[in-house]
């Protein structure tokens, strides 16, 4: 498919704190609206919870906590996006999803090395497009598995 | 030759090759004490043997050489041509280490390193005291020179040829004769070769097997081979002297044949197909005699195994656990219907999806022998370093148990039978001053209670001494003067599963260093599994440890707290009541409860697993005490509400949440929602 399209590359965008973020619609698995999620005790702050999903049970990741935005209300926009990231599906909780976007790999910028924000370690990409920017979003970095060793510690 | 994982032969070979090498481990063992045994001398003959053709053939040269090497030495000691000596057992020993060793190797994808030279003289040695076996010998070759003449005539004629040559053989070479047919009837892989074995025999001394590989290689090449058989029959009914197991090789070797042709025309991969028999054949052979009849009879009834992949398997039990939650869901839903066929539907479904269950578990059950199976070695070579004189009993080998148990239980099994060998049996010296055997028993028994599975070590050791086990824990400080002195003996036995306590004096490589055995009830504990021990101070030890039958449906006790519901393992719970209805004290800062007689610590899981904005609102309903097994005593837990008994599908949690402290797993509940499965030895570790 998207072969057809050229180099072309969708991306599925979202919204956090009014920001644009991207993720490579091949690595979305579907869209929830937000659905109970039950917290786990002892899990890193970033982790919502998880979820029933047709008989699965998915960790939840809080976008905002995880880019170091205060936390929000959620409301009837909210939606938990769920990749498929290593063979495994993990949800994340954004303030909305807005649209598949066709991106052409020219048009990305490279991230800005600038600072030692939280946002900036998980950022892939920009791209600059009708007026707004799109933040592409490194899922692997953002979900890693590797920071386990201290991920538990209390 | 590099090796290819992906190679199904390979695989197969592996696969193979594995079983046959776990239960080389155990007739090795068993040789030992019955070195007449000739079916078992056989039996090893033939693994050797098959490993070594299945080796060849992927041209593992290393492993084939010390196979063959072995293979000669059971040959011989089979025909009872030399005997078996200790010193040999330990080489064979020693021999199936290294194979076993090559063994990972492959399957690691190496090529296996050759086997010491050392130890390689020390097999080729044994063949050597025999002279006898060099007259045998340069029959062989005489008999290897006619064949490589022949080779050059046709096959057909070279088979009659041969068979009329030994028309006037003697006992000694018949034999030989016989087991080269019956190698050709048990080797498959050897059949397979694709190399003609004519081409590379002519220059070199032909082995016995080189010489089943041709004449199974005969067979294939020749349809008539049944007719050959025959002919040979009848060179053997000149011999007069024939008996009755010789008939019987024979017959089997007639059987072998109608299978032959089959296997070599089928595609070397398709090994299930070549297993079926080739029908017309086979059946004539059956038709001369009722025991050949018998013989397939049996045959058959093999042909219904069939392996699968235990991923397979696993998929297969989750899908099955999707449908028990979806039954458990359908049984909360039912009393909303008015329905009384509804209401019947639903019992149906909740029957057959339980018989369901309980036949795909089944599935998932091994015998208890995968594991006990490694045991006569393992106390073997312990007790031969140790001095002592150790016999082992295994009983209920044959108790079913889950495959990820059977694995799970595998190293606290062995752990706590090193430790009955050592700590538990006294050396021969000091038992027989103590009016007992010189040698030792274990006894490792397994059978099945209900839905539980009770292991039991028990040893007719030395015993425990209560006292000193209070003594030493008091020494090492792992617990104070006031709480020793109320422990029972049981009590007092149950301390060697703290951490850090041992009751030898002297540390060895074997055991004594105080970690292990809280490792082994932890593990046990992880198993949602229970141990107990009992000890009588100089007549022995006895453990006991229950298991579930599987690992992947659990039983729990569901609670509440606020709005969420969490599972406890039942096997952990042992009492539950009102809060109210029992004393609270404070001891030491610490709320304990009191019940029987006893004092426990008692716990405010809210305050541990709920969320800080949660956990401090006021109790709502009548607050429960949950009494479970932790560690060595019991610790209440108080819980807002006791929902009930749920039989729960374990889902484990995902890998950024996995290993989380005081966690076993999630669940979905009968209503749709989740419920955290606790872990209460973990729980208690993390939050107390």
């Amino acid at each position: 498919m998207s072969q057809d399209l050229g180099k072309q590359l969708q991306y599925v965008t979202f919204t956090l704190n009014k920001e644009k973020y991207g993720i490579n619609v091949l690595q979305v698995q579907e869209v929830l609206r937000e659905v109970e999620v039950s917290p786990v005790p002892g899990a890193p702050v970033f982790i919502l919870g998880i979820i029933n999903l047709r008989g699965n049970v998915v960790s939840v990741i809080d976008a905002r906590t995880r880019f170091g935005i205060a936390a929000k209300e959620s409301d009837d926009k909210t939606r938990i996006i769920v990749i498929n990231l290593q063979q495994m599906m993990i949800g994340i909780l954004v303030d909305s999803v807005a649209e598949v976007m066709n991106i052409k790999p020219g048009e990305i910028e490279a991230a800005p090395n600038a600072g030692q924000s939280t946002t900036s370690k998980y950022i892939q990409g920009l791209v600059s497009k009708d007026d707004t920017i799109l933040i592409l979003v490194d899922l692997d970095k953002l979900i890693n598995f590797d920071t386990r060793s201290d991920k538990f510690a209390r | 030759m590099p090796i290819n994982l992906e190679d199904e032969i390979l695989q197969d070979f592996l696969v193979e090759a594995g079983e046959i090498l776990e239960a080389l481990n155990e007739q090795l063992v068993e040789l030992e004490k019955t070195p007449q045994d000739s079916e078992l001398l056989n039996a090893i003959f033939r693994g050797f043997h098959t490993v070594k053709g299945g080796a060849s053939f992927l041209a593992l040269t290393n492993l084939v050489d010390v196979c063959h090497h072995s293979e000669d030495i059971f040959n011989l000691l089979r025909n009872q041509k030399i005997s078996l000596n200790g010193e040999m057992m330990d080489v064979f020993l020693k021999v199936l280490d290294e194979v076993n060793s090559m063994f990972n190797e492959i399957k690691s994808g190496v090529d296996p390193v050759a086997v010491p030279a050392e130890l390689m003289q020390q097999i080729v040695a044994m063949q050597k005291p025999v002279v006898s076996t060099k007259k045998a010998r340069q029959a062989k070759v005489t008999r290897q020179q006619k064949t490589g003449d022949q080779q050059k005539k046709t096959i057909k004629s070279a088979s009659e040829q041969f068979l009329t040559s030994t028309a006037d053989i003697t006992d000694e070479e018949f034999e030989v004769l016989l087991d080269n047919l019956h190698g050709a009837g048990v080797a498959p892989k050897a059949i397979k070769a694709p190399d003609d074995p004519a081409n590379n025999d002519a220059n070199k001394p032909v082995s016995d097997e080189e010489f089943a590989k041709l004449i199974s290689k005969l067979d294939g090449d020749d349809k008539q081979s049944v007719a050959a058989a025959s002919a040979e029959t009848r060179s053997a009914s000149a011999q007069d002297s024939i008996t009755e197991d010789e008939f019987e090789a024979l017959l089997d070797q007639l059987h072998g044949k109608g299978k032959a042709p089959d296997k070599v025309a089928l595609p070397a991969q398709a090994r299930v197909e070549a297993v079926r028999p080739a029908a017309p054949v086979a059946s004539k052979a059956a038709s001369n005699t009722p025991l050949a009849a018998r013989r397939e009879f049996t045959e058959n009834k093999g042909e219904t195994t069939v392996r699968v992949d235990t991923s397979r398997l696993n998929e297969i039990m989750n899908l099955v656990g999707e449908l028990v939650l979806t039954r458990n869901r359908l049984n909360t839903l039912r009393q909303t219907f008015e329905d009384q066929r509804v209401h019947k539907a639903i019992s149906t479904l909740d029957l057959v999806t339980a018989d369901l269950q309980n036949a795909v578990m089944k599935t998932r059950m091994q015998p208890v022998k995968k594991v006990f199976g490694r045991f006569p070695r393992v106390v073997r070579d312990l007790a031969r370093s140790l001095n002592k004189e150790i016999e082992l009993e295994l009983r209920g080998e044959e108790t079913d148990l889950d495959k990820n148990l059977v694995e799970a239980l595998a190293d606290p099994l062995v752990h706590l039978v090193r430790n009955s060998v050592d700590h538990g049996i006294e050396l021969p010296e000091i038992r027989e001053k103590a009016g007992k055997d010189r040698q030792g028993k274990v006894v490792l028994a397994a059978e099945q209670k209900g839905d539980h599975i009770i292991l039991t070590i028990s040893d007719d050791g030395a015993g425990m001494d209560p006292e000193v086990l209070r003594r030493k824990a008091i020494e090492k400080g792992l617990i104070d003067m006031v709480a020793a002195s109320r422990l029972d003996d049981k009590g007092c036995f149950d301390l060697i599963f703290l951490p850090g306590l041992t009751t030898k004096e002297q540390l060895s490589s074997v055991s004594g260093r105080g970690v292990g055995m809280d490792v082994v009830k932890t593990r046990i504990m992880q198993l949602n599994g229970q141990v107990e021990i009992n000890s009588v101070l100089g007549k022995g030890t006895e453990l006991h440890i229950k298991v579930p039958l599987t690992l992947a449906i659990l039983p729990t006790l569901m609670l509440q707290l606020g709005t969420r519901k969490f599972a406890l393992p039942l096997s952990n719970v042992s009492e539950i009541f009102e809060l109210s209805a029992k004393k609270i004290n404070v001891v030491d800062g610490r709320e304990v409860i009191l019940n029987r007689g006893r004092a426990s610590p008692l716990f405010y899981l809210r305050k541990w697993l709920l969320k800080s904005n949660e956990a401090y609102t006021e109790l709502q309903r009548d607050p429960h005490v949950v009494m479970v097994h932790a560690g060595n005593g019991l610790v209440g837990f108080v819980v807002d509400q006791v929902i009930g008994q749920e039989e729960v599908v374990i889902k484990p949690l995902d890998r950024l949440l996995q290993g989380l402290p005081g966690m076993a797993g999630s669940t979905i509940t009968g209503d749709g929602h989740i419920a955290l499965i606790l872990d209460i030895p973990g729980l208690i570790n993390a939050y107390s």
